[in-house]
């Protein structure tokens, strides 16, 4: 049992403002009220429950891959030294596992979802979640490249398609359902790419990326998944991509989405030189489309390592950089791509990309539509968040940064006009409310009665990059694992898991095509429950 | 110059027309290659198998794996990297030196239709052994034949994959990175994980003689190390875990006899292309798991006083 008294509360979900109140725990929840136990006195602190990640990169093959590719990163990131309650590991672009956790729970962060899993490595992926400890963890299983489903499409059977798309969920123990580069990635197996949004994916007579796209949301929310389609669009980087980006949202119109890392799918001009913003055209479409949420995909100045499905991207991002080239192609679902990268201030393109990322913070209006990511390590590491934080809160910390840009990049976008300063009501949504909202996880992102008792309490100074990134106490499921800037109680997550029904038949099409296609065992091919930690299961029965 | 550009092995059976081998053996040392993900099998692209199919096998001397091949090209020892660099050269169109390109046993024409056979292959692919890796130039080697892999994506579709073979290897660098973030050659002695092969790596320690103890799990180095290893592993303190008794566990202290994994004890493997299959025991064993082994002496070892290494620099420097 415990209370946090004193505190000033920010919970969002509740609608409390930086109230002073008591917070009560007790097994592990958010009650009223609580009669003896540890007491923390959390006088001139403010309370925010718990931070979620709607969008990262923490385990698996690719984030595996880029480990190995990149240990000048590991050599000169702050290393952590093993003590009494932690284990030893490296920080920088790719953590290791253990250090995951701790990071990401040393800055009162409780939740994260992985963005990106192939069904034929999950077993690996939930044996490194397993392995990262105190957050609880979601993730999302790769679709819009998988060869079983777009056959289906081709044909026509979209009945079908979202039982194998069920079975296949429930194969990989996912969360949620990730699309990346629809039919691009697919295209790349031959060395090409998906560019227009209703011309056939390369192979293909009928299917294009628009009508994967279509296919997936509405066999997501068919399935009553709690999260909806996690997307990531067509001509992701590329100049002159927002019209793709606009497109994208008018395909999903009536079904919701979660467009993941919208900065890196906002940009105008033709080509690399005459490349700038356009993030007031798709704030306005996405302040429209109430149907979907989006994060930022942000981008901060540094070294960091790119990882992601979008194959052909990647192989794009070497020829121009020139630096190491990681590929990974899965058999009949998806590929990865890995480059080394380094965003530079005085650099037009990545001058371009950091502002966008701010702005469509700024620009979109409802904070509860528009999440706090990075894309992990894509745009920055996720422990540079409280720099973004002070970036967001304050305009004239912005205009300073501008200082450091080329002049000519200050005409290509919006940031200097910008004054919007965010509350730490409106930080509290955009790191935990909002996202716990889209990820569907009703106990997550408030401090209402019954919520799970994940509170990050944070010393009340003006210095706010320095506040969020050092809490002066963390609570993850009830248990004090942070005091004093120290970790000292390491906890386990949970694992959340939908199982979404589909008729069990649908094995007997899948098993003589996996024997085909694939080379492994069927048998071998689902991840065992038993593999998870503390599994969660949703059968997602609000079906509608 | 860096990375790698690779595939899992159903890629390669669904679509690969161009299947070289370069350094190994796989007739030999990795007998179902052909046949499960490779050559003969039929692919989701490639209708027709073995026919659709071209083979060239690279090596320094003819292996029964040549007669598996279509082309077979007999470099000359230690010529490995002077063959790819040359390769990488035509590839971009660039002249190659006759005089030069004989020295390393294959001609100018050979090397060309090479190359060109690269560029027009729908989807090739280019197995490495340590015939490649561990011969001189090693990892410079190896290094040459990614990026020829790369660069070849400017042209077609191309992919490259060592063979890996001596059980899990690939799971022991997977788990390795996932917890230190190195694939292997990692030292724990300050608290945190630092990487130097060449320095940290297991035949290094030992003919240092800088570890005091060994714990021995799934290989035997008594049969594979240089002797002056050998006998450091003889001098000190070595436990061995084993299924059966090894060279290693004839000049160990003590060898624990532990259920062999996959026959009697469950796990999981990584395939070569670290692929993840679990290992499902179809027989029982009286002794204990290498797993259950390892947390009971670990248990042992947490009732002693925790030991930290010094943050600060001791007073004496």
């Amino acid at each position: 049992m415990l209370r946090i008294t004193g505190g000033r509360v920010y919970d969002p979900a509740n609608n409390i403002n930086g109230e002073i109140k008591d917070i009560c725990i007790s097994d592990g929840r958010i009650v009223s009220d609580v009669e003896g136990g540890r007491t923390i006195d959390a006088t001139g602190t403010i309370v925010f429950p718990g931070g979620v990640d709607v969008h990262t990169h923490v385990a698996g093959a690719a984030l595996n891959f880029a480990r190995a590719m990149i240990p000048e990163d590991h050599r000169r990131s702050a290393p952590m030294l093993r003590t009494a309650h932690r284990r030893g590991g490296i920080g920088g672009s790719t953590p290791t596992t253990f250090v995951t956790g701790y990071l990401y729970a040393g800055m009162g962060w409780t939740t994260v979802n992985e963005a990106a899993v192939p069904i034929l490595s999950a077993r690996h992926t939930h044996e490194e979640l397993r392995d990262t400890p105190i957050v609880d963890k979601t993730c999302c299983v790769l679709m819009a490249n998988n060869e079983i489903l777009l056959d289906l499409l081709e044909a026509g059977e979209i009945e079908r398609a979202r039982h194998v798309a069920a079975w296949q969920i429930w194969a990989a123990k996912a969360y949620g359902v990730k699309a990346v580069n629809p039919g691009g990635v697919a295209a790349w197996k031959w060395g090409k790419d998906a560019k227009g949004l209703f011309e056939p994916v390369p192979g293909y007579d009928k299917v294009t990326p628009a009508k994967i796209i279509a296919a997936l949301a509405g066999i997501v929310d068919g399935l009553g998944l709690p999260h909806p389609l996690h997307l990531h669009c067509n001509n992701l980087g590329a100049p002159g991509n927002y019209n793709t980006t606009l497109e994208t949202m008018k395909v999903l119109e009536g079904n919701r989405a979660h467009l993941a890392h919208l900065q890196y799918h906002a940009y105008g001009g033709d080509d690399w030189f005459t490349m700038k913003s356009e993030s007031a055209k798709i704030a306005d479409a996405f302040n429209a489309n109430k149907n979907l949420t989006t994060d930022a995909g942000a981008v901060l100045f540094g070294d960091t390592v790119t990882i992601t499905a979008d194959g052909p991207w990647q192989h794009l991002l070497y020829k121009l950089t020139g630096r190491k080239w990681g590929n990974l192609d899965v058999e009949n679902e998806t590929g990865c791509g890995i480059v080394p990268y380094t965003y530079k201030e005085k650099n037009l393109v990545n001058a371009v990309q950091w502002a966008v990322g701010l702005e469509l913070l700024l620009l979109i209006d409802d904070p509860w539509r528009i999440y706090l990511t990075t894309d992990h390590p894509n745009g920055a590491a996720f422990w540079r968040y409280p720099e973004i934080i002070h970036l967001l809160m304050n305009a004239d910390f912005r205009r300073e940064q501008l200082k450091a840009l080329a002049p000519k990049a200050l005409k290509r976008i919006l940031l200097p006009e910008l004054d919007r300063e965010y509350t730490l009501f409106e930080i509290a949504i955009i790191t935990s409310a909002g996202p716990a909202r889209s990820l569907g996880l009703p106990h997550k992102g408030h401090l209402g009665i019954g919520a799970d008792a994940d509170v990050a309490i944070f010393n009340d100074t003006p210095d706010v990059q320095r506040m969020f990134a050092y809490p002066r106490y963390v609570i993850k499921g009830g248990e004090v694992v942070l005091e004093e800037g120290e970790i000292r109680n390491v906890v386990e997550g949970r694992g959340y898991v939908v199982h979404p029904s589909y008729d069990e038949k649908v094995e007997d099409y899948i098993r003589p095509l996996f024997q085909q296609y694939y080379t492994m065992s069927f048998e071998n091919y689902p991840v065992e429950v038993e593999r998870l930690e503390n599994p969660h299961i949703n059968s997602c029965k609000s079906e509608g | 110059m860096g990375g790698k550009v690779t595939c899992t092995l159903g890629e390669v059976k669904n679509r690969a027309d161009l299947i070289i081998y370069w350094g190994g053996n796989p007739a030999e040392c990795h007998p179902r290659h052909f046949t499960k993900y490779t050559l003969t099998q039929k692919g989701k692209f490639i209708p027709k198998g073995r026919k659709d199919r071209t083979m060239i096998l690279v090596d320094i001397r003819e292996t029964p794996s040549a007669k598996a091949a279509d082309i077979f090209l007999q470099v000359r020892p230690n010529k490995d990297f002077e063959v790819l660099s040359a390769l990488r050269a035509l590839v971009k169109g660039q002249r190659i030196d006759a005089a030069r390109a004989a020295e390393t046993g294959l001609t100018v024409e050979q090397l060309q239709d090479f190359a060109d056979r690269m560029k027009q292959a729908r989807f090739g692919v280019l197995f490495f052994g340590m015939g490649l890796s561990m011969t001189r130039g090693k990892h410079m080697n190896s290094a040459a034949l990614l990026s020829l892999a790369a660069e070849l994506n400017a042209f077609t579709k191309f992919v490259a994959m060592p063979m890996r073979g001596h059980g899990n290897v690939t799971g022991g660098d997977v788990i390795m990175r996932w917890t230190t973030g190195y694939p292997f050659g990692v030292n724990l002695s300050r608290g945190y994980p630092r990487f130097n092969p060449g320095e940290f790596s297991t035949v290094d320690l030992l003919l240092r003689g800088d570890n005091d103890a060994a714990l021995i799990l799934g290989a035997d180095p008594g049969a594979t190390m240089p002797q002056p290893a050998i006998d450091h592993l003889a001098r000190i303190p070595t436990i061995t875990l084993d299924p059966k008794v090894t060279h290693t566990s004839r000049l160990s202290r003590v060898h624990i006899t532990t259920a062999a994994t996959g026959i009697s004890a469950p796990g999981t493997v990584y395939r070569m292309d670290e692929i993840p299959l679990p290992l499902r025991p179809p027989l029982k064993s009286p002794y204990p798991t290498d797993e259950e082994v390892v947390r009971r002496i670990y248990k042992a070892v947490a009732k002693k006083p925790m030991w930290l290494p010094l943050l600060e620099p001791t007073a004496k420097g």
